[in-house]
């Protein structure tokens, strides 16, 4: 099981507010702290913040990013780089950002995979082609590739969507699946590496999360909207998501 | 305003001379800046290319975020961002975001970028460039002024024609390192002309980029540099004019051989007070940033910090 604080929207967000929320995920036992980047609402930068997190904080740091929006070898890039600056603690949340359109989204996920993989790209669909092989630019090499890669040998990547054929898309692809949380509802199925996500309020209760893994292992994002919520759900969930039947009296409050 | 000093461009190369790990040249780049910031610098300086083989960095902003979480006072610049391949909504919305937690010390340098591989990556003309740019500018231009707090943008030039459309819009020049100090006062001749032109009161903070190796035993120091320089000259000359269909490998490297040999003229070695002298020159053009590239492969490190420390004393000269 593991145990993540946000997203927090990178909108508005301050240095102060976020170094904040950050301190206070690694003394509330977090293994992640997460920002979300919104190009429609003018915050973008998601990996940039992530990756100056990570020098404050020595746990993991992810960030939500905008898919579809831009060339997918930007955002490949951006990966790699974050994940190099912070020495390998970069994850990722893919989020759709233009609903509708799954031929192009498709596309944009299945090039951001094939670049990560150090793979020399050709790519020729119908909304893409890597290189372009424009008879104007000349001198192009037919093919190209990622370079730097990550410094992880793969980035842990979820794709949020509650979509079967995204589910279909990140099991051929090594990604994970994120959903949204509603009382009664499972983690997402485990997909290659990485276990099914999901993205919590901030009062959900350890015996939901339990529940929501089953018999299997489960990635909590839990939202926070101040440090005093982070410091009381890293409380409250990250002994019962480490331990089988947890002793409850170590949380309990102390006796009169 | 005082004459400042940056370093950079920084690129965090493989190069085939010392192919570092890129876990540890962005490890090393980090530890630049904190040495940038205890030596009293300006600011540092970052450059993108895409998909070369020695991993030359392709994501500035990144690399920027991460050198923000570090230094506390630095500013952090890119030099230069390739505006046309980018989608300036993303650019824009990264800058805004960097630029607010990086509390006011993100700066943009954006240009045209010319090799035709990194266009055909992201599928756009190379030809385009230029319309490309003139649309994306404004666009940049608004956004940064409208960030809270503002983003500083400049243009990269190498050209008078580059240079007139900044001045066009108002907008600060970042002046590539190969042109000379002629070439420099010409352009800036150029740029004012068209702000008069346009009706535009011209910005005078302009910046130019400059190699600049400090050092007290130049004859060691140049015997070790050569090499780099050399792979960097050769790398950025091929790049401009690529090999032609059909020419030898040997005819073209004697063809790149000439430019190599002018751009090293360009040069500045020398002690503090040499340095501190010539560097005097681009402020009485019209400079009042320079930004002093002294890693143009991966040196040493021993070797990169003794320039770094000469270059501060040049920077305490200079700032007196």
């Amino acid at each position: 099981m593991r145990l993540g604080l946000g997203p927090i929207s990178l909108r508005g967000a301050t240095r102060e507010s976020l170094a904040g929320m950050a301190a206070q995920a690694v003394a509330s036992s977090f293994d992640s702290m997460w920002v979300a980047e919104s190009h429609e609402d003018g915050a973008g930068g998601g990996l940039a913040a992530a990756a100056l997190l990570a020098q404050a904080v020595p746990i993991r740091l992810g960030a939500v990013v905008d898919v579809g929006l831009y060339h997918p070898l930007f955002l490949a890039e951006d990966i790699a780089i974050a994940d190099l600056t912070s020495e390998g603690r970069i994850e990722v949340i893919l989020r759709m950002a233009t609903a509708g359109q799954r031929d192009l989204l498709e596309e944009h996920i299945e090039v951001l995979a094939l670049a990560l993989s150090g793979a020399h790209i050709k790519w020729t669909g119908k909304h893409l082609r890597v290189p372009a092989g424009i008879q104007a630019n000349q001198p192009a090499p037919r093919r190209l590739a990622l370079n730097p890669r990550p410094a992880q040998p793969a980035v842990p990547i979820w794709i949020e969507s509650s979509e079967t054929w995204v589910e279909e898309l990140s099991r051929r692809l090594g990604f994970g699946v994120a959903a949204r949380w509603w009382p009664g509802a499972p983690a997402p199925a485990a997909t290659g590496r990485w276990p099914g996500m999901l993205l919590c309020p901030t009062e959900v209760q350890p015996d939901d999360l339990l529940n929501a893994a089953g018999e299997g292992a489960g990635y909590f994002v839990v939202a926070a909207r101040n440090p005093q919520e982070a410091a009381l759900a890293g409380r409250r969930l990250a002994g019962p998501l480490r331990m089988p039947e947890f002793p409850e009296w170590i949380n309990a409050d102390q006796p009169i | 305003m005082s004459l400042r000093l940056g370093l950079g461009i920084f690129g965090m190369q493989s190069v085939p001379q010392r192919p570092d790990h890129h876990a540890k040249l962005y490890r090393d780049v980090l530890e630049d800046a904190e040495i940038a910031e205890a030596l009293g610098f300006d600011s540092i300086w970052l450059s993108e290319h895409h998909f070369w083989f020695d991993g030359y960095c392709p994501a500035d902003i990144a690399v920027a975020g991460a050198i923000l979480g570090r230094t506390e006072r630095l500013g952090v610049g890119t030099a230069v961002m390739l505006l046309p391949m980018h989608s300036v909504q993303k650019v824009a919305g990264d800058a805004a975001t960097i630029g607010r937690l990086g509390e006011g010390r993100l700066s943009l340098g954006v240009a045209l970028g010319y090799r035709d591989a990194e266009f055909d990556g992201f599928g756009v003309r190379r030809k385009d460039r230029g319309k490309l740019m003139d649309v994306a500018l404004p666009l940049l231009a608004a956004s940064c002024a409208a960030s809270n707090p503002r983003v500083p943008l400049y243009v990269g030039v190498a050209t008078a024609v580059a240079a007139q459309r900044a001045a066009r819009l108002g907008l600060p020049l970042f002046a590539d390192s190969t042109m000379n100090p002629m070439e420099l006062g010409e352009m800036l001749e150029a740029y004012n002309a068209a702000a008069a032109a346009a009706g535009v009161d011209p910005p005078r903070n302009h910046a130019v980029q400059r190699d600049v190796f400090v050092t007290d035993d130049r004859e060691r120091d140049w015997a070790m540099l050569l090499p780099e320089l050399r792979y960097m000259r050769r790398q950025y000359g091929g790049w401009s004019f690529p090999q032609q269909a059909g020419e030898s490998v040997q005819a073209y490297l004697g063809r790149l051989e000439a430019d190599i040999e002018a751009k090293l003229k360009n040069l500045i070695i020398g002690d503090a007070t040499v340095v501190a002298a010539r560097l005097r020159e681009f402020e009485a053009l019209g400079f009042d940033l320079i930004v002093c590239r002294s890693q143009f492969g991966n040196l040493p490190r021993e070797s990169l910090h003794r320039a770094f420390a000469g270059l501060g004393r040049v920077n305490e000269e200079l700032s007196r």
